[in-house]
C-alpha cells in the first residue's frame, strides 16, 4: 500500500509540473489590485474591455485584498512586481516605476489633462515626474440615516453645518442603553485619512519642509482635534471603534444603530443596498476655519522593467479615459465630463464629494513630505489611540509621539 | 467517582474549546442585521443557509479547492517521507557532525520568516517557480525541522534491542528503517501527515506571496478576499470558514484511532 | 557532549561501521538546508549590514543597524519585554495544559473520540477566521464574552482595548490552539507500556504518584519537544497579535516578530529587520541550548536507557 503511494506521487508530481503553462500565444499583461468584491468586479470588466479592444492581449488581472502591501513589497523587493499595477505609496517605491510624462505628453490629446482635477495629478509626483495616473478617488463626507433624525427630531445637516452642530445631534441621536449612537469615532484611524481634521482646524502633521514635528504635530490645534473626539466619546455622544473591537462604522450605519457615519465612497455601496434611507453631508467645520477634506486618489503606475511598456501604457491609457471612467461606478469619476455627464456633481448623494474634492486643494499629505514618515506615523497612531481610550489627556500624548519621532528626523 | 469527575471536566472543556466554532457557525446563518444586534443572536430568526452558497460562488471556489488538495496531497506525501528518513538518520546512528547538524537543524526553525521571503522569492522566480505551486510543494520534500524533530524524538522512545535483533538477523539499515521503525513510527507519521496536511490547508501567506494568478489561488488566499481594504464581508468568511474546518476535521476524526488507540497493531513497545 | 542535545551514548561498534549510510538517511534534509535555507540565510545576514530599502540605492553600513537597534530603538527594547512576557505566559500554560488534557483524555472515556475532535477543533481553523471569531468574542460593545460575563454580574472589560488584558486575551486566544501539543503528548501516551500501570497498581501506588513516577518521566522526551517548539513559537507570534490588536492598543502587544514584519513590510528597511531577525534567532537559539542542556537532567530515553544499561 504505502509502498505503491511512493511511485504514485512522483508521477503526479511530474504531471503538475509539465502541465499547467497555459496561455501560450497570448500575450500577458499582469495587473495587480488591491480592491476585492464589486469594485474588483468592475475592473476585471475593464480589463476584459481592454482585451477585446486588443486581440491577442490576456490582462491577469492579479487581487490581493489587504494582503496587498505585503504581496508588493515581496514583489518588489525581489524585483518582480507586476507590470501594472495600483500604487499610493509612491515614495517608497518611485525607483521601481516608470515616469510617465513623456507618454502622456505624447498622447496629449487622448490624455486631456485638462479635465483631470489638477488636485488628483499632484499626488504621484514626485520630484517632478509624475509615477501613476489617477483612475479613481473619492474625499469624505458624513452619511446621515435620515429616518434617525427624523425620529429625534434633528435637523439635516446644511453646507456650512459645524462640529458643534455636530455634537449637539449626536448627544440626541445616542442612546448607549440600547447600543445605538449618534456618531462614531475610530480610535485607530489610518492616519493618511485623520489628517484632514488636523487641516480643518488650521493644523498639520509635520512642516511643509518635512523637517519639524515639534510645534506642528503637537501645537494647541493638533490637540484640540484629538480633544474633541476624546469628549465626544466620552460624553456618550459618539462610540469608539477600533478599541478592541473589529465592528466598523458602516456596519453599525447599515443596520441602524449609528446615525452619523464619516465615510468615503468606499462605503456607498454597502449602504445602499442596506437600504437606509440616507443623505450625504459635507465634512463639518472647525468653527469658522475653512474645511478639508482627504483626497483618496487610487492611481495606477506602470514597473520600470515592465516585459512591454508600450502595452502596459496602452492599458493605463485606456484605465483613464472616458469609458473606463464611466464604468467605475464605486468610486468617483476622476474626469470632469465624465462627472457631469453622469449627472453626479448635482445629484445631493454625489454632490458633497465634489464640494470636498474642491476644498481638498493646497494640502500636501505627511507622507510624501517625510522618507521616515512611516515610522513617524505609528507614534502619532499611538498619541491618538492613547487619547481616545484615555478619553483625555491629548497634549501629552502628542509630546510624546514628536519626541518618540525625533530620531527620525534626519 | 473518578470517572463522573472525569466525564463533568471533559463536557465543560468540550463546551469550551467548540463553543467559538459552533459561534462561527451560527453566525454563517445570519442575517447582517443579526450580526450586529445586542444582546448577541444566539439562534437566527431564519437558518439562512444560502449564505453558504452565496459565498462559495461569489468567488472561483472550486478551482481554489483544486489548488489546495494539489498542494496538500503533495506536500504531505512528500513531507512523511523525507522527515522519517531523515528523522531515522539523526535518532539511529551515531556519525561524525552529527550533533551539530543536529543543533543547526534545530536553528532553522527559528529562523523568523520575514527576511527569508524575499531571498526565496528571488530563487523561487529564478527558477520560474512564481506562480505556480511549486514554491508550496517541493520544499515539503525535504523535511521539515518540525516534524524531524517529533519523528526524532519518537523514535528514541523505542527500545534499541529491537534494532539490535533485527540485525542479528542480517537485516540493514534501510531494512531496519523500512520494515521495523516506519510500522512502529506509524502514530507518529500519521499525526506529522495531519500536522501538515493543517498548516498547508491553512497556509495564507506562502500562497500570496508566491501565487499571482486567481487561477492558482488556495482555499486560505479566497477567503482573504472577503476582507477588503474598507469592507469586510464577515458572513461570507464565516461561512467558508465552516467549509474549511471541514476535510481537516474529518481527516482528523479518521486519523486519531492511528494515532492514539494502537489501531495498527503496534505492540512491540515495552 | 556540549552541544549535544540528550543524544544516547554512541556506541564504539556502531560508529565504526555506520560510513556512508546515515549521511543517504539524512541528505533530504542537507540538500532542502542546501537549496532553500542557507541562501536565503547568508543574503539575509548581507542585508542586515546594509541600509536595504525595498527599492533604489544599497549601502553598506556595517554593523550600524545593530548598533542603533540595542542603543537607540527603544522599541526595540519594549518589543522584547512584551514578547518575553508573552512566552512567560504562554509557555507554562501550554504545556501544563496540554499535558492534562492528553492524561484526561488517556483515560479512555466513554465518547473519547468526540472530545478529542473537540479539543483539537480550533487548531484547524486557519489564522484569518480564528482572528475575526477572537474578535466577536472580545468585542467590547458587541462581544459574546462580556455579555455572558454580564449575566454573573462581572462587568468585562474591554479585552482587547485595555493596556493590561491585551496580552492576556491574547494569550488566551494562542492557548486555544494547544490541541496540537496535546496531539503529540497523546501519542506519546501510547509508546508507555501498560505494564508499567499494571505493575503500579498492584502495589497500590495512588493515581497522581503514577502520574508523576510513570508518565512524566517516560513523556519527558516529548515534554521536551513540545517546551523548545513552544518556546520559538512564542518568539515568532505574529498573525494572532497582527490581525487582533495590531500591536495596540498602545503598542502593549507589539510583539517583537510584530517589530520585525512591520520594519520589512510596512517601513521597507530590510536591512533592519534582517538585523533584528539575526538578534531573535540569536536568542531563541541561546534559549534552545540552554533548554537542551538542562534536559540532560530530566529526559529519559528509552531507546538509549537500555543500551546505556547494557553498555555499562
Amino acid at each position: 500500500m504505502k509502498r505503491r503511494h511512493l511511485i504514485i506521487a512522483p508521477a503526479i508530481l511530474t504531471a503538475v509540473f509539465w502541465g499547467g503553462a497555459g496561455f501560450a500565444q497570448d500575450k500577458v499583461l499582469r495587473f495587480a489590485t488591491w480592491d476585492s468584491d464589486e469594485s474588483l468586479a468592475i475592473q476585471e470588466a475593464i480589463a476584459r474591455k481592454f482585451e477585446e479592444a486588443n486581440p491577442g492581449v490576456k490582462v491577469q488581472v492579479e487581487a490581493y485584498g489587504d494582503g496587498y502591501d505585503d504581496k508588493l513589497t515581496a514583489a518588489m523587493g525581489a524585483g518582480d512586481p507586476p507590470d501594472v499595477m495600483y500604487m499610493w505609496n509612491y515614495p517608497s517605491y518611485y525607483q521601481a516605476l516608470m515616469p510617465m510624462d513623456d507618454m502622456i505628453a505624447r498622447d496629449g490629446e487622448a490624455m486631456n489633462l485638462a479635465d483631470i482635477p489638477p488636485g488628483l495629478m499632484n499626488g504621484a509626483v514626485i520630484e517632478g515626474k509624475t509615477y501613476a495616473m489617477p483612475v479613481g478617488f473619492t474625499t469624505h463626507v458624513i452619511f446621515y440615516n435620515k429616518d434617525l433624525l427624523a425620529a429625534a427630531g434633528v435637523a439635516e445637516p446644511a453646507a456650512g453645518w459645524t462640529w458643534a452642530d455636530l455634537r449637539a445631534a449626536a448627544a440626541k441621536l445616542s442612546n448607549p442603553g440600547e447600543k445605538t449612537y449618534g456618531f462614531a469615532v475610530d480610535a485607530k484611524p489610518d492616519p493618511f485619512d485623520f489628517e484632514q481634521f488636523f487641516w480643518s482646524n488650521g493644523a498639520q502633521y509635520i512642516s511643509d519642509d518635512g523637517k519639524t514635528l515639534d510645534g506642528v504635530m503637537n501645537s494647541p490645534e493638533a490637540a484640540e482635534v484629538l480633544t474633541m473626539f476624546a469628549d465626544m466619546v466620552k460624553s456618550g455622544e459618539a462610540i469608539a471603534l477600533n478599541i478592541g473591537d473589529e465592528t466598523s462604522g458602516s456596519s453599525l450605519f447599515k443596520t441602524g444603530k449609528l446615525a452619523m457615519l464619516e465615510g468615503a465612497m468606499w462605503n456607498k455601496g454597502g449602504i445602499d443596498e442596506s437600504g437606509v434611507n440616507y443623505g450625504v453631508a459635507v465634512l463639518p467645520a472647525f468653527g469658522d476655519k475653512p474645511v478639508k477634506s482627504t483626497i483618496n486618489a487610487s492611481g495606477i503606475s506602470i514597473a520600470k522593467d515592465a516585459d512591454d511598456p508600450e502595452l502596459a501604457w496602452e492599458f493605463v491609457k485606456f484605465f483613464s479615459s472616458p469609458e473606463a471612467v464611466a464604468m467605475r461606478t464605486n468610486d468617483l469619476p476622476i474626469r470632469n465630463s465624465v462627472a457631469e455627464s453622469s449627472g453626479k456633481t448635482t445629484d445631493p448623494k454625489f454632490a458633497p464629494f465634489f464640494a470636498m474634492l474642491a476644498s481638498g486643494d493646497g494640502t500636501t499629505p505627511a507622507f510624501l513630505k517625510n522618507a521616515e514618515w512611516g515610522r513617524i506615523q505609528e507614534n502619532l497612531a499611538v498619541a491618538i489611540e492613547g487619547t481616545m481610550i484615555d478619553q483625555g489627556n491629548a497634549q501629552a500624548h502628542l509630546d510624546e509621539a514628536v519626541a518618540a519621532s525625533a530620531r527620525f528626523l534626519k | 467517582m473518578r470517572k463522573t469527575l472525569g466525564y463533568s471536566a471533559l463536557i465543560f472543556l468540550t463546551a469550551l474549546f467548540a463553543a467559538p466554532f459552533v459561534w462561527t457557525l451560527i453566525t454563517a446563518l445570519k442575517t447582517e442585521a443579526e450580526l450586529y444586534a445586542y444582546p448577541p443572536v444566539f439562534w437566527p430568526a431564519e437558518l439562512k443557509w444560502e449564505n453558504f452558497s452565496n459565498a462559495w460562488t461569489a468567488l472561483p471556489f472550486t478551482t481554489f479547492l483544486k489548488n489546495s488538495v494539489i498542494v496538500v496531497v503533495l506536500s504531505t506525501v512528500g513531507q512523511l517521507a523525507s522527515s522519517s528518513l531523515v528523522a531515522y538518520g539523526f535518532a539511529r546512528f551515531h556519525f561524525r557532525g552529527r550533533d551539530p547538524l543536529f543543533v543547526l537543524l534545530l536553528a532553522t526553525m527559528m529562523i523568523p520568516w520575514d527576511v527569508k521571503m524575499i531571498p526565496l522569492y528571488m530563487e523561487f522566480n529564478l527558477l520560474g517557480w512564481i506562480n505556480t505551486l511549486k514554491p508550496l510543494i517541493v520544499p515539503a520534500w525535504f523535511g521539515e525541522a518540525f516534524f524531524i524533530f517529533l519523528l526524532r524524538q519518537y523514535i528514541m522512545t523505542i527500545p534499541m534491542e529491537i534494532d539490535e535483533a533485527a540485525r542479528m538477523d542480517g537485516a540493514n539499515a534501510w531494512q531496519i528503517y523500512w520494515r521495523i521503525h516506519l510500522p512502529l513510527m506509524a502514530p507518529a507519521l500519521v499525526l506529522v501527515g495531519t500536522f501538515h496536511f493543517m498548516n498547508a490547508w491553512n497556509d495564507y501567506l506562502g500562497p500570496l506571496i508566491y501565487l499571482n494568478d486567481q487561477s492558482t489561488y488556495t482555499l486560505p488566499l479566497g477567503l482573504a478576499l472577503f476582507k477588503g481594504l474598507h469592507e469586510v464581508d464577515y458572513i461570507s468568511i464565516a461561512a467558508i470558514t465552516v467549509i474549511l474546518c471541514l476535510p481537516p476535521l474529518a481527516l482528523f476524526f479518521y486519523a486519531q484511532r492511528y494515532i492514539m488507540d494502537n489501531a495498527l497493531g503496534s505492540s512491540v513497545k515495552g | 557532549m556540549a552541544t549535544a542535545p540528550a543524544t544516547p551514548r554512541p556506541s564504539r561498534r556502531k560508529a565504526r561501521g555506520a560510513g556512508i549510510t546515515p549521511w543517504l538517511f539524512i541528505s533530504p534534509w542537507i540538500l532542502g538546508f542546501l537549496f532553500f535555507t542557507l541562501g536565503p540565510l547568508v543574503f539575509s545576514f548581507v542585508m542586515s549590514l546594509h541600509d536595504w530599502p525595498i527599492v533604489g540605492t544599497r549601502e553598506f553600513i556595517g554593523l550600524e543597524n545593530y548598533r542603533t537597534m540595542l542603543q537607540d530603538d527603544p522599541q526595540f527594547w519594549k518589543s522584547l519585554w512584551i514578547t518575553v512576557k508573552f512566552a512567560g505566559l504562554f509557555v507554562p500554560l501550554n504545556i501544563v495544559l496540554s499535558f492534562l488534557l492528553a492524561v484526561l483524555l488517556n483515560l479512555n472515556l466513554r465518547g473519547t473520540a468526540i472530545y478529542r475532535t473537540a479539543f483539537y477543533l480550533p487548531s484547524v481553523i486557519s489564522g484569518v477566521a480564528l482572528v475575526t471569531i477572537w474578535s466577536w468574542i472580545y468585542s467590547n460593545e458587541y462581544g459574546l464574552l462580556n455579555y455572558l460575563l454580564s449575566f454573573v454580574g462581572i462587568d468585562g472589560p474591554n479585552w482587547l482595548g485595555d493596556r493590561t488584558w491585551g496580552i492576556v486575551a491574547i494569550t488566551v486566544a494562542s492557548l486555544w490552539g494547544l490541541g496540537g501539543s496535546m496531539l503529540i503528548f497523546l501519542a506519546g501516551l501510547q509508546s508507555i507500556p501498560k505494564e508499567l500501570y499494571e505493575a503500579a497498581r498492584v502495589s497500590g501506588v495512588p493515581p497522581w504518584a503514577q502520574i508523576i513516577y510513570i508518565t512524566l518521566p517516560m513523556l519527558s522526551p516529548m515534554i521536551l519537544f513540545t517546551l523548545i517548539t513552544s518556546i520559538i513559537s512564542a518568539f515568532q507570534q505574529l498573525t494572532i497579535a497582527l490581525l487582533l490588536t495590531d500591536g495596540g492598543p498602545v503598542n502593549s502587544t507589539y510583539f517583537f516578530a510584530m517589530y520585525i514584519y512591520k520594519t520589512a513590510f510596512r517601513f521597507h528597511d530590510m536591512g533592519y529587520a534582517a538585523a533584528m531577525s539575526w538578534v531573535m534567532f540569536l536568542i531563541i537559539l541561546i534559549l534552545s541550548m540552554l533548554v537542551m542542556r538542562w534536559s540532560a537532567a530530566w529526559v529519559y530515553y528509552e531507546g538509549q536507557a537500555r543500551k546505556d544499561d547494557a553498555d555499562a
